[in-house]
């Protein structure tokens, strides 16, 4: 390589990031040494050889948007859920509240509706966190 | 797809209108395809990779920045991907067919049969150079030489100084060149 230009005005001048003066002045150099003229048209051999790549799988034509659109929209539907499930439950827990059932009427369904409750919530927490610590989670059948 | 056409559908989609979102999925979706498989090696891993940097881009739009170009910034995901991906032990760069990654230009259908065949070759070989350097290595390759991005762009979606990418090119391209001498091609 020439004493006076570095690998990086080489790689600079092939790719078109030089101003017209440096560029100018690489072109004088490279006019001059034989080895720099070698250099180039290697790099320039190779730049004509990946331009005859495409990377387009051939088969490829579904686009991925179903599954991303599937996947961002998931959380807005889960955040829906929660949301709607909160209010009903809310609501539901007033209007029995408030309806003229007998105490120990209330009290019964209160406490088969918490029991159903606690369970669920014991299920759930269980399989998340063996969900955490799965290390089988990412392999697919 | 234009720079203020691409904020406005930015702007829609943190107002939250998700609707927006498709157009530049399919605005960016050929590209992203393009770097997702010189990167990872074979259509389905980069297909995989290309879908969750679209949903991680997705996630991550709220700390976008609105002067700031979107296709680097995007890019730099779906590097990051990947690599994440390549680290993991759900995929490692692999070759697959020819068939399979690469489609026939139409100017291949124009060669004779000896010429299509040396191009063919060639492309072989040339993947397979690809296949031994090092993913630093290709992914600054495939970045410059296929998708034709400029020194800003690179340093940007990688992270480095402007000042590095030439150097960083340098190496990778000597690299690759000592692989295809390798692999049997000779530079007069």
């Amino acid at each position: 390589m020439n004493e006076r230009y570095s690998p990086d005005d080489l790689m600079r001048f092939l790719d078109g990031e030089m101003s017209p003066d440096e560029r100018a002045r690489v072109e004088v150099e490279i006019g001059r040494s034989t080895e720099l003229q070698r250099e180039l048209a290697i790099y320039q051999g190779m730049r004509s050889d990946f331009l005859s790549l495409s990377f387009h799988p051939a088969e490829y034509h579904r686009s991925v948007w179903d599954q991303v659109n599937a996947t961002v929209a998931r959380p807005i539907g889960w955040l829906l859920i929660v949301v709607g499930i909160t209010v009903w439950t809310a609501y539901g827990a007033y209007v029995f509240s408030a309806s003229p059932l007998d105490p120990w009427e209330k009290l019964a369904t209160g406490a088969v509706v918490i029991g159903v409750l606690t369970l669920l919530t014991s299920v759930i927490w269980e399989r998340y966190r063996e969900w955490g610590t799965d290390p089988y989670k990412d392999v697919y059948r | 797809m234009q720079a203020e056409l691409e904020r406005e559908l930015i702007r829609m989609i943190k107002a939250g209108d998700t609707r927006f979102y498709e157009p530049l999925v399919r605005a960016y979706e050929p590209s992203g395809l393009r770097l997702a498989v010189a990167m990872m090696g074979n259509a389905e891993d980069a297909k995989d990779a290309l879908q969750d940097a679209f949903v991680k881009t997705f996630n991550s739009l709220h700390r976008f920045d609105l002067s700031r170009p979107f296709g680097p910034w995007f890019f730099q995901i779906l590097r990051n991907q990947c690599r994440d991906m390549l680290r993991s032990r759900k995929a490692r760069f692999k070759v697959e067919p020819l068939d399979d990654r690469l489609e026939e230009r139409a100017e291949d259908s124009e060669l004779g049969p000896e010429q299509a065949h040396q191009r063919t070759t060639a492309k072989e070989t040339l993947w397979k150079g690809l296949e031994q350097i090092g993913d630093e290595h290709r992914e600054i390759l495939v970045l410059k030489e296929l998708q034709g991005f400029r020194y800003s762009e690179i340093a940007q979606i990688l992270d480095i100084p402007e000042g590095t990418v030439a150097s960083r090119l340098y190496h990778a391209r000597h690299a690759l060149k000592g692989a295809l001498i390798l692999l049997g091609v000779e530079y007069a």
